[in-house]
């Protein structure tokens, strides 16, 4: 048996290992944060400082002009129609994959897998294509349509594992209380499979929310850009405005941090539910 | 209230064939224990009376009605799982109230109905905890009171008491036959387990490999074993078999003769209980042999003796003190003695000419409860 004080001291390269990750995550925010409330000369002074002498907030100011507005706008209207859509139709194709067994379902389950052996950028041209042909460029249509092309398959296998951990005996337990299986699927399967709803949900909202080639390549206006597009703008020919940018980065960030951070329990519960049996 | 009606029931899937031509009567009022080996199509057979298989073949009636085609819900029964089923994110008084839910049954009815499944289950105090929160006896009796809750005509219960621990397996044994015989409630049970067969059941029903081998009360089937599979299987210890040979009114074994004048000159299998035989001194038994090994089960002593190749259990009185290694005697009882045929293994009709397979529900549940 291992003594307390072995182990204690076994945990040690863990620990060191533990903080140098999270460093490495956490550096880029902090540095995110700091250049963006430096004034406009000291970026780049040297000596480089960690943290601005006199902090300011002249660079949100800036930052929140009302093309900003319109992206976030944008960026809010695209992420939430491709989430509304996308997972409940994962929600309903996975529970159809993991309760009703036919074989060609396993045909379309590595269909839907294949589907994501293409990158996006080789898939770019054929799609603009068809978002041309069907006269949606410039339009909310064209990124909400890829967009759910892009996530729903992720989605699809991520729910059908959580999907495969509800037990089919409750759902018979249902059916013998009297319930019909849709009533079922919403008083007893959705509210188990919740922490894999939850994490689907962040994981299409993160993607769609941070998405730029298909968000640069269809939309030409100021009013169709997204957010990831529009930071664009800070860089330009002569130069990049390191404070406006690291501001807005701030602020686009934002959302999804405070969004992790309320559910973050059930985001973790559901990544490790879905990865250990019992 | 319902019987219930299997009339040649099969299922397969592919080429299994789980449930073989099965067909069984069920009285009104009836407690029938479904009783076999894992795999024997037992719990197969109660999921095609729940609804929750369909039928490959055959007809299944509920009261007067074929219910092949009605949704489980529509068939008016409640079923208890093996691991319970309960409804995690639900609270004790949600799971219990769900059907009701689902029939729409209103609030304050409702309320009603499941405080008082609960007190049948002496559940009371845990209304407002979740499944998590409960032992494993407290899960056993919420989902009891989940069936009992809307006196449903049938209820359907598939190893109910297998997840609990010996002790508590006896005491939710006898709650649940107390319970049975209160609402009088038409019942059907899946156990492997012979002695809640033999407490619980009115009738029982032997399966093997998808068959029915043998449907009756449970002291006709113990006493009447129609094969050697459902001799083999009821009781514990289990009945010795002893391939013999039968000739010119007697029963051949290299070690031992007895005389059966009924018995057609064949291959057969002597059958005899454990308790039915008894150890003697070395010269006074039907058959001689070395002691295998001698457990003392409290109540008895259990001792096993070599025959040639085989190993006869006798279930002696507790203070017959025989050591490894001893050579006793062992005498049959001519009386308790079973004979099958040796190629199909089947019951050899003896003295009173009978060797039924089936025997029906001798009387109606109304004369039992006045």
């Amino acid at each position: 048996m291992a003594s307390r004080g072995k182990s204690l001291i076994g945990k040690v390269p863990l620990v060191i290992l533990q903080l140098a990750i999270a460093f490495l995550v956490l550096a880029p925010f902090f540095w995110m944060l700091s250049v963006s409330l430096k004034p406009a000369n000291e970026p780049f002074a040297i000596p480089a400082r960690l943290w601005p002498d006199n902090p300011t907030l002249e660079n949100y100011i800036l930052a929140f002009r009302p093309e900003f507005r319109r992206y976030f706008l944008n960026s809010i209207i695209v992420s939430g129609a491709t989430v509304l859509i996308t997972v409940p139709l994962a929600l309903l194709a996975a529970y159809s994959l993991t309760r009703y067994q036919f074989r060609i379902l396993s045909v379309f389950l590595a269909a839907v897998i294949l589907a994501q052996f293409f990158p996006a950028g080789a898939m770019i041209i054929p799609i603009y294509k068809m978002v041309k042909a069907a006269n949606l460029l410039d339009t909310y249509a064209s990124l909400i349509i890829a967009y759910i092309t892009v996530t729903l398959p992720v989605a699809i296998w991520m729910l059908r594992g959580f999907l495969t951990r509800v037990p089919k005996t409750l759902e018979e337990a249902a059916a013998i209380d009297g319930a019909r299986p849709l009533r079922a699927f919403f008083d007893i399967v959705i509210p188990l499979a919740r922490p894999g709803i939850v994490a689907t949900t962040v994981f299409v909202l993160i993607v769609t929310w941070q998405e730029f080639l298909f968000a640069l390549s269809f939309t030409s206006t100021k009013e169709m850009r997204t957010l990831p597009v529009g930071m664009n703008d800070y860089i330009g020919q002569y130069g990049i405005r390191y404070g406006e940018l690291m501001a807005s980065s701030v602020m686009v960030s934002l959302p999804v941090i405070v969004i992790f951070f309320f559910l973050q329990r059930q985001f973790v519960s559901g990544l490790t539910a879905g990865a250990v049996k019992g | 209230m319902a019987s219930v009606t299997l009339k040649s029931v099969s299922k397969r899937w592919g080429s299994v064939t789980a449930v073989d031509d099965v067909s069984l009567d069920i009285a009104d009022g009836e407690f029938m224990v479904l009783l076999g080996p894992s795999g024997c199509g037992k719990t197969t057979t109660m999921r095609m009376v729940a609804g929750l298989d369909d039928p490959s073949e055959g007809d299944i009636l509920i009261g007067d009605r074929v219910v092949n085609d009605l949704a489980p819900g529509d068939r008016d029964l409640a079923m208890v799982f093996q691991n319970y089923g309960l409804y995690p994110h639900m609270t004790v008084a949600e799971n219990i109230g769900y059907p009701l839910k689902v029939a729409r049954v209103g609030k304050a009815e409702r309320t009603e109905r499941v405080r008082a499944a609960a007190a049948r289950v002496e559940l009371e105090a845990y209304l407002e905890r979740k499944p998590q929160a409960l032992s494993g006896g407290q899960r056993q009796r919420v989902a009891l009171a989940r069936a009992i809750v809307r006196t449903p005509r049938l209820f359907l219960m598939d190893e109910p008491l297998s997840n609990l621990d010996a002790k508590l397996r006896v005491s939710m044994r006898a709650q649940l036959k107390h319970l049975q015989h209160e609402l009088a409630t038409t019942t059907i049970y899946v156990t492997h387990d012979q002695v809640e067969a033999m407490t619980l059941a009115d009738r029982v029903a032997v399966m093997s490999k998808g068959k029915l081998q043998q449907v009756g009360a449970p002291l006709d089937i113990y006493n009447r074993p129609a094969n050697v599979f459902v001799a083999g299987f009821l009781g514990n210890p289990s009945m010795n078999l002893i391939a013999a040979q039968a000739e010119g009114g007697r029963l051949i074994h290299a070690a031992f003769s007895l005389p059966a004048d009924t018995v057609r000159p064949g291959k057969v299998f002597v059958g005899q209980r454990p308790e039915d035989m008894k150890v003697t001194e070395p010269e006074k038994g039907d058959f001689r042999g070395e002691v295998f090994s001698a457990e003392l089960l409290g109540d008895a002593a259990l001792i096993t003796v070599r025959l040639n190749g085989d190993l006869v259990a006798v279930k002696a009185p507790k203070d017959v003190r025989a050591r490894m290694g001893d050579v006793v005697g062992v005498s049959f009882d001519p009386a308790m003695l079973h004979l099958f045929d040796g190629q199909s293994g089947e019951r050899l009709a003896d003295r009173n000419g009978e060797a039924g397979k089936v025997t029906p529900f001798p009387q109606a549940r109304g004369e039992r409860h006045p």
